[in-house]
């Protein structure tokens, strides 16, 4: 850990020490971040939403498209909450609202702009910009998109039993004092 | 079947002259000939639904128009849909007492589309009674059919009523085939029941279709209102219903699952099975499975020099011997008009071949009358078109490959087959492996970057374990195929 990395956990998060987290990262109450996956916020802070799911080898970038590199704000990128990045995931979008499920191996450029509800398929590649509507699903080989009735059920079992067995077997980040918040 | 070593480089000219892996070919050990997928007869054996597993005679799969009654494909992307249980409150949420209800619905796990999307109400057992929907056209569809039985039928009879004034005394292929009732009947003498259907003679449709003079008004807000995309279907959607046609999804409704086959694939020339799954849907197993890949030789590149135009380069393939018998292998260079060779593919061994080469582990009972069985059917092998741009010296002197043993693989103490080596030919040696040293020198005329495909022919002692009534004993066969590789692309330089 180098020291210019400033890493904020909420409390009730579980955050396993092996993750790779690069940057100024803030983490929302109930997230859980499994030991091989790696936050990085090159471009400017990220701050996760509470009930996050990030599972092994999922990368959440915050990268700067070519146009933004001169602008003199840093942008924060603000990802909502319940969101699920399956294995293996690259998620480099500009804007995540909450509720959104970014299933294996899929990978999402920083010029997607990510609303709530989406679900973006195993493997699909979202690269040119857009904005995924409300409960956008992309779906198959050919990333075929429609929209869905509802925005996709909150993982609540899973969460539970991660937050259950994750600190058994792994060391876990120290969430900061509650004082502290105050 | 993908197979382990996946650039298919290496090809096997099949009997009927198209290039195929080994793993794709079969091998009939009644005319010891190689087959594909082309050259032999397939045969539906059962119909089964691969979701349920559900096993259906082919009367029943015809009626149900090859489809399972209880399993249903997603009509957005055709993946299959899963049952989901959801819990809703009970019927009457007055009543404190009544427990919460279990409610199903389909849902597909690939676009998420479920059976809530269209409105079909949740079901309560887990099987369903999903509503079926009746097509509109389904009346008039069966008039047509009957109309063109009916007219098939009366077809029949007209040509039957020919052919009872000459007494017919050969079967002809199409009463092997589709044998009828009538047909039967009439074989074994009795009178003929006229078929219901023809008592009446074949009648007109009594509403055909009419072409009409107005069209439909050209609906104006196609060109004014904004096309949205996400609510019409695509053309696979459509065309994947062709009794609704649905253009908007809001009419999308669940597809009942097709019914998969298990299919038996029958050398052409003497009708014996070269593949025959067990008629279970459960099993993967094949009461007969005659696959090239356990009975022919393999062949695959180790490494290839760098391949310059005219230049000798060295080739290291490696041979390996899939039977239980050991064989011995002999290269021959490849002709382009090798018509005698593709006739000729068997050859009986003539008896001082085997003692030559000092194979002591053969039984020595092994006779050697060549096999009785003729082909029903002589198919003319066609020419393989695949251009031969690389000779490959070969050696004059045959190697030999020991049986498969699996136990091998574990065993380090070192061979026990006592082989002497030609060192000019063989330069490893493991089980039933052997790697031989070939010196291949592409044509002068071609040009860097270009596909570099040399061939040869290989010829192995095959061991047939049929027996037959006169042949009690395995017997011994040459057996030759032709070998394709592809090298890769010739380099510039020296
Ligand atoms: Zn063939
Ligand atoms: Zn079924
Ligand atoms: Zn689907
Ligand atoms: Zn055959």
């Amino acid at each position: 850990m180098t020291s210019e990395n400033n890493i904020n956990v909420m409390p009730g998060a579980i955050v396993c020490e092996e993750s790779k987290l690069d940057g100024d990262i803030t983490i929302g109450s109930h997230c859980i971040i499994h030991p091989a996956a790696i936050i990085s916020a090159e471009a400017g802070p990220i701050i996760l939403g509470d009930f996050c799911l990030v599972e092994e080898q999922a990368k959440i970038i915050h990268r700067l498209r070519p146009e933004q590199t001169n602008n003199e704000t840093t942008p924060v990128l603000i990802i909502g909450s319940h969101n699920v990045f399956e294995i293996g995931c690259t998620v480099e979008a500009a804007k995540i609202g909450s509720n959104n499920v970014f299933e294996s191996k899929c990978f999402v450029s920083n010029k997607v702009n990510v609303t709530n509800g989406c679900i973006i398929g195993a493997g699909c590649k979202l690269i040119e910009e857009q904005t995924l509507k409300n409960n956008t699903i992309v779906y198959g080989s050919k990333c075929f998109q429609r929209e869905g009735l509802d925005r996709p059920v909150t993982q609540t079992a899973q969460m539970d039993t991660l937050s259950k067995m994750l600190p058994n077997y792994h060391h876990i980040r120290r969430p900061m004092k509650k004082d502290y918040l105050n | 079947m993908s197979y382990i070593i996946l650039p298919d480089v290496v090809h096997y000219a099949c009997t009927c002259g198209i290039l195929k892996p080994i793993s794709k070919l079969y091998f009939c050990r009644h005319c010891l000939e190689l087959r594909c997928g082309f050259c032999v007869c397939h045969e539906a054996d059962s119909h089964y639904c691969d979701k349920c597993a559900e096993n259906l005679p082919s009367s029943e799969a015809r009626l149900k128009k090859n489809r399972c009654g209880n399993c249903f494909d997603c009509p957005s992307c055709h993946q299959q849909l899963s049952t989901r249980a959801a819990t809703v409150g009970p019927k009457n949420p007055d009543d404190p007492k009544a427990a919460p209800r279990k409610v199903f619905y389909l849902l597909c796990l690939l676009c998420r589309w479920s059976s809530r999307d269209v409105g079909i109400p949740d079901q309560a057992a887990v099987s369903g009674g999903w509503p079926e929907r009746e097509n509109i056209y389904a009346h008039r569809l069966q008039e047509i059919q009957d109309m063109y039985k009916a007219i098939v039928l009366s077809d029949k009879q007209q040509k039957l009523d020919k052919d009872k004034k000459k007494q017919r005394r050969y079967m002809s292929f199409t009463d092997r085939t589709g044998i009828t009732a009538s047909m039967l009947r009439k074989r074994i003498g009795w009178p003929d029941v006229p078929n219901p259907l023809l008592k009446a003679k074949p009648t007109e449709l009594n509403n055909k279709a009419i072409a009409k003079e107005e069209v439909e008004e050209f609906p104006e807000d196609l060109l004014t209102s904004p096309v949205n995309l996400s609510l019409a279907t695509t053309m696979e959607q459509r065309l994947v219903q062709p009794e609704w046609q649905p253009t908007t999804i809001d009419k999308l409704f669940p597809i009942h699952k097709h019914l998969s086959v298990k299919r038996s694939q029958r050398c052409r020339s003497c009708e014996h099975n070269v593949s025959k799954p067990e008629y279970n849907p459960n099993s993967i197993k094949f009461k007969i499975q005659l696959f090239a890949y356990y009975h022919i030789p393999e062949v695959r590149i180790i490494t290839v020099e760098p391949l310059r135009a005219g230049k000798v380069s060295e080739l290291l393939l490696k041979f390996s011997n899939p039977t239980q018998h050991q064989t011995s292998i002999t290269l021959f260079p490849y002709k382009v008009d090798d018509v005698i060779a593709c006739e000729d593919n068997r050859t009986e061994v003539i008896s001082q071949s085997s003692e030559e080469k000092g194979s002591g582990s053969q039984p020595s009972s092994i006779t050697h009358t060549s096999l009785t069985r003729q082909p029903s059917i002589t198919i003319k092998p066609r020419p393989i078109k695949t251009r031969v741009v690389a000779d490959v010296v070969v050696p004059n002197a045959s190697f030999v490959l020991p049986p498969r043993d699996d136990a091998a693989e574990y065993d380090d103490s070192g061979d026990a087959h006592n082989i002497q080596n030609d060192p000019k030919i063989v330069v490893w040696r493991k089980s039933n492996k052997a790697v031989i040293k070939l010196q291949v020198t592409p044509n002068s005329d071609l040009n860097i970057g270009d596909e570099v495909t040399t061939a040869f022919t290989i010829q192995h002692i095959y061991i047939n374990t049929i027996t037959t009534v006169e042949n009690k004993e395995p017997q011994k066969c040459e057996h030759k195929v032709k070998v394709f590789l592809t090298l890769g692309n010739l380099v510039g330089g020296s």
